[in-house]
């Protein structure tokens, strides 16, 4: 695809804004509204779908070229997708979460680079991983546990850390919890350790589509060689790129959260809890395990039209509006621990708010990547919570950060930390 | 045109570095596709509105005020809008200044005993209807939709929705007014410039909505309204709506004293008896004809789709060859949809029996399968919230209405038929979409019946399609001359070619002149000449205030 593919929708791209808002039967209140942080946040249709579509049109048309504000205005987008959603509450015809991630191909394809994303890339390119830190380190979190190494040894199922949980110290723990849950459970479970590459998820999502596709490659090669049918993982970020990237490469390996493997645990009665918690919690629906988890769907065709002028596909084309993402798994973990009152933001499931470390914008534009945060927080407050619990490790880092700057007291977790606390 | 450096650093002192842009990648997300849909006026294949000058998102009303002074200073046009959702919201003429009232969106106050909200120009329906609620109140949203501006609704705009049977229509919901005047200067409207509230929009204090919005509304042509307070109405429901579902097949089961009936007649003629024996019975809190905006042949096949979160546009075509979708669409050929709400249990029961009345007076019936649960309460939650107006654009990526004239449901009923079969012809030259020639939707009237029936008839194109494009243009244009001819007037196709030409920009005085003239009251466009003399002396607004000289 090229952004050329996406004429038709920039024309047809009817500027109504739904895009800036959550689906608007689900508004509750005037102050959470809002879904896109990078309109509510900058104010110029510019920011949005819409006025990406515009945008993007007027770049094509050589209306306008690239400058600083055309940069920011494509970069500053999360790739969270709440603007796909609330479009497609009416729309079957528009793709804006992928004319954007085009948008960011483009300008990455033109050298049209930002500093900070290239500084990651480099990272990425010498040692590995997207954290800035060295190749030797990474599988560190695991020193000490009892686990396959592969590819010295084979196993059916990986665990795949990814670049936070191996190299942020504070939440390596995180790791460590998952394996020995699983392990638990009387699963074989083996991890990479420091062969593990990055996903690719996140500097696909920051526009370097070669980069990814190469990394997806590399990885899949070593899945083959080590056996590997089903890979788990506690980052959502990963957990979206083996989901829905991966199969676009060829990946026929089956792709677990942790949360849905501990929700099926828990169902089936092999994981039980023995201590309570009581603590009100509120759960985060992290962008690349809800809306985006929707599992992936091949299609070829073409567009045609009926009835004179409606546009359809043939085949049908599957439909990607958050409908199916992975919702009840991690709330179904969550009722089950004794003690554990779940309480809901306004925003949750297909039109939750976005964390802000997405996209890229966490590393280029730390101060919006922070407001992000803290409206989450804010949010997360007004429930009268004590806790915010997410299932992706960047969301949690992100909150975790915003709270430290604005000295907020809400505690963060991440799922599988409050599971561990309860058994 | 670039302002010039001095007067972008000015204006860049009023409202901050960060909200002020010349960039053209900005200034292009301001400009508004004519072949899309003009609104009322082409649709004209690859063309825009002019390209601003600068784009501002003024904070405040003292920011707007020091713009406008400004503007008035250099005699540079300026434009306000809220939320964009026509071609009436940007730019008429090259060099104008862009104003996004977006960060102005506070609800100021909610007076729950008094029963009206304080709101700023970037809050939507959707917004204050949610806080509204909260206090057992609602707003009428207009027909736009909740994702469109209230205040914008109310003072530059018809406001008229489904909701104009029990909550008014918005010109009518309108008390006092913040109104920065096109040469700077601050009135307030109504009770507010007697410093004795927002309760009122006439007085005590100066009544000068008349003067502030014209004949139907300024439309961003007269100065920035920067604040009013709306008349809110009653809500005896929950707090928040009770929405369930899977996207995008929400839907909201509310207590038994809200019921969602579409209800259909044997003719027209019944169709309008109905309509009347609903205005002097007093009730219905909304009544609309809503889906029969996909059409008669396809209305029933679309609502199935939509409330089954597994189906897409392509599965139409297979719904449309179902013998019980094929009954539905029959059975509902002459309908509309209409809520009543009970303030007590028996309110609603009265209301119940009240309406069943009317329908045994008429012949007419409640269609059966709309009565679903899943389907009664998705089309409660949609005529509430009135959150699926994109829905217009599902097909080809745009619509238009045509024909839709204002007038009693008599007049309405009259041509309603005979525009549809002329419609359908049309529609087998496959420019527009195929939908059984009556597209025709619009509310039932207004606060105590009046007003419009039978709004408009969607005609549904691609605006990627040139074909599809000038096939549209070319229906409207027949359509017109169809109306004319007819003696109905000219239709809802061509309302906005007064102010603006195929060229995205004001059309010619000329041209203007002669369209006025030859209206049926051509002194309202005189007097509101005289209005633009006195209010707006540089003239920096645009045609959408329409005058005459002399």
């Amino acid at each position: 695809m090229a952004l050329e593919d996406f004429a038709a929708e920039m024309d047809r791209c009817s500027q109504c804004s739904y895009c800036k808002w959550i689906p608007y039967d689900q508004v509750k209140s005037w102050r959470f509204a809002k879904n896109c942080p990078s309109i509510a946040y900058h104010n110029f249709n510019s920011y949005s779908a819409r006025g990406r579509y515009a945008v993007g049109r007027s770049l094509i048309k050589g209306q306008s070229g690239y400058s600083d504000t055309v940069r920011d205005i494509v970069y500053t987008c999360l790739t969270c997708g709440s603007c796909d959603v609330s479009c497609k509450v009416c729309r079957y015809n528009l793709e804006p979460l992928e004319m954007v991630r085009e948008l960011k191909f483009g300008l990455v394809k033109d050298g049209q680079r930002l500093d900070e994303h290239q500084a990651l890339i480099n990272s990425l390119n010498k040692d590995g991983n997207t954290m800035g830190k060295p190749r030797s380190e990474r599988g560190k979190w695991a020193d000490g546990l009892d686990l396959p190494r592969l590819l010295m040894e084979k196993t059916e199922v990986l665990f795949h850390a990814g670049c936070r949980l191996n190299f942020d110290s504070e939440q390596q723990k995180s790791a460590r919890v998952a394996i020995a849950l699983i392990q638990k459970a009387g699963i074989s479970i083996g991890i990479m350790g420091e062969n593990e590459m990055c996903c690719g998820g996140r500097i696909y999502s920051m526009g370097y589509r070669d980069e990814f596709k190469r990394l997806a490659r590399a990885n899949l090669t070593a899945w083959s060689k080590a056996g590997v049918k089903t890979v788990i993982t506690s980052c959502s970020d990963g957990y979206h790129a083996f989901k829905r990237l991966y199969p676009q490469v060829g990946s026929q390996v089956e792709v677990l959260h942790t949360v849905e493997f501990l929700d099926r645990l828990i169902q089936e009665g092999r994981l039980k809890f023995r201590s309570e918690i009581p603590m009100t919690v509120t759960y985060h629906d992290p962008c690349h395990l809800g809306r985006q988890g929707e599992p992936y769907l091949p299609w070829v065709g073409v567009e045609k039209k009926i009835k004179g002028q409606i546009i359809v596909y043939e085949p049908n084309k599957p439909r990607y509006n958050g409908a199916w993402g992975i919702y009840d798994a991690p709330r179904n973990v969550l009722r089950s621990i004794p003690g554990v009152e779940l309480v809901e933001m306004e925003r949750i499931r297909e039109y939750s708010w976005c964390c802000g470390a997405g996209g890229g914008v966490r590393e280029a534009y730390p101060e919006f990547s922070e407001w992000t945060a803290s409206e989450r927080l804010a949010e997360a407050k007004a429930t009268g919570a004590e806790a915010l619990v997410t299932a992706c490790p960047w969301c949690e880092r992100n909150f975790l950060d915003a709270a430290e700057t604005l000295k907020d007291s809400m505690k963060i977790y991440d799922i599988v930390d409050l599971v561990q606390k309860a058994i | 045109m670039t302002l010039p450096k001095h007067l972008y650093k000015t204006l860049e002192d009023i409202v901050g570095t960060r909200h002020i842009s010349d960039d053209p990648a900005i200034l292009d997300s301001y400009r508004y596709s004519l072949a899309h849909t003009a609104i009322h006026l082409g649709p004209f294949y690859d063309t825009f509105t002019p390209r601003g000058a600068a784009v501002l998102l003024p904070g405040s009303t003292e920011e707007v005020q020091a713009i406008v002074k400004l503007c008035n200073q250099y005699k540079i046009r300026f434009k306000a809008s809220s939320t964009f959702w026509s071609a009436q919201g940007y730019p008429s003429e090259d060099n104008t200044i862009q104003l996004d009232m977006r960060r102005m969106d506070r609800i100021l106050e909610i007076d729950e005993k008094n029963m009206f909200a304080v709101i700023e120009p970037g809050v939507i329906g959707a917004t204050l209807q949610a806080e509204a609620m909260k206090v057992g109140l609602n707003t009428h949203i207009p027909g736009s939709g909740c994702s469109c501006s209230i205040l914008a609704s109310a003072t530059s705009y018809f406001g008229s929705g489904p909701s104009n049977l029990y909550g008014g229509w918005h010109y009518e919901n309108l008390l006092g007014v913040e109104w920065v005047m096109p040469i700077g200067d601050i009135f307030k409207i109504g009770s507010l410039g007697s410093d004795c509230g927002w309760f009122c929009g006439e007085g005590p204090g100066p009544s000068m909505k008349g003067i502030a919005r014209g004949f139907l509304g300024a439309k961003g042509a007269m100065g920035v309204f920067t604040k009013c307070a709306i008349k809110l109405f009653a809500w005896p429901g929950p707090k928040t709506l009770p929405v369930e579902g899977i996207i995008p097949a929400y839907r909201a089961p509310l207590p038994e004293n809200f019921r969602a009936y579409t209800v259909a007649f044997p003719s027209w003629k019944a169709w309008a008896d109905a309509a009347y024996l609903i205005w002097e019975t007093g009730l219905g809190y909304l009544a609309h004809r809503q889906f029969n905006m996909f059409g008669r042949d396809l209305k029933y096949a679309m609502v199935k789709i939509l409330t089954d979160p597994t189906k897409t546009l392509g599965d139409l075509e297979e719904l449309l060859d179902d013998p019980e979708v094929q009954k539905v669409t029959e059975d509902s050929m002459r309908d509309f949809q209409i809520v009543l709400v009970g303030m007590t249990p028996r309110d609603i029961a009265w209301q119940e029996k009240a309406f069943d009345e009317i329908l045994a007076r008429t012949g007419g019936w409640k269609v059966e399968a709309m009565n679903a649960p899943e389907i009664h309460d998705w089309a409660l939650l949609y005529l509430i919230r009135l959150g699926h107006k994109n829905l217009n654009l599902v097909f080809g990526g745009s619509y238009d209405g045509c024909f839709g004239l204002m007038g009693a449901v008599d007049f309405g009923t009259t041509h309603v038929e005979e525009a549809a079969m002329f419609k359908k012809e049309w529609e087998k030259r496959g420019a527009v979409v195929e939908a059984g020639g009556d597209c025709t939707m619009g509310p039932i009237g207004g606060m105590g019946g009046g007003g419009t029936g039978l709004w408009e008839n969607f005609t549904c194109f691609d605006p990627y399609d040139k074909e599809s494009v000038d096939g549209t243009l070319e229906f409207f244009d027949a359509a017109t001359r169809y109306g004319l001819e007819k003696g109905w007037g000219v239709g809802m196709e061509k309302w906005n070619s007064q102010n603006r030409g195929p060229n995205g920009k004001t059309t010619p005085k000329e041209e203007r002149d002669r369209i006025h003239l030859g209206a049926p009251q051509p002194s309202v466009f005189r007097y509101q000449g005289k209005v633009r003399e006195a209010f707006n002396p540089n003239d920096l607004g645009d045609a959408y205030y329409e005058t005459l000289d002399g």
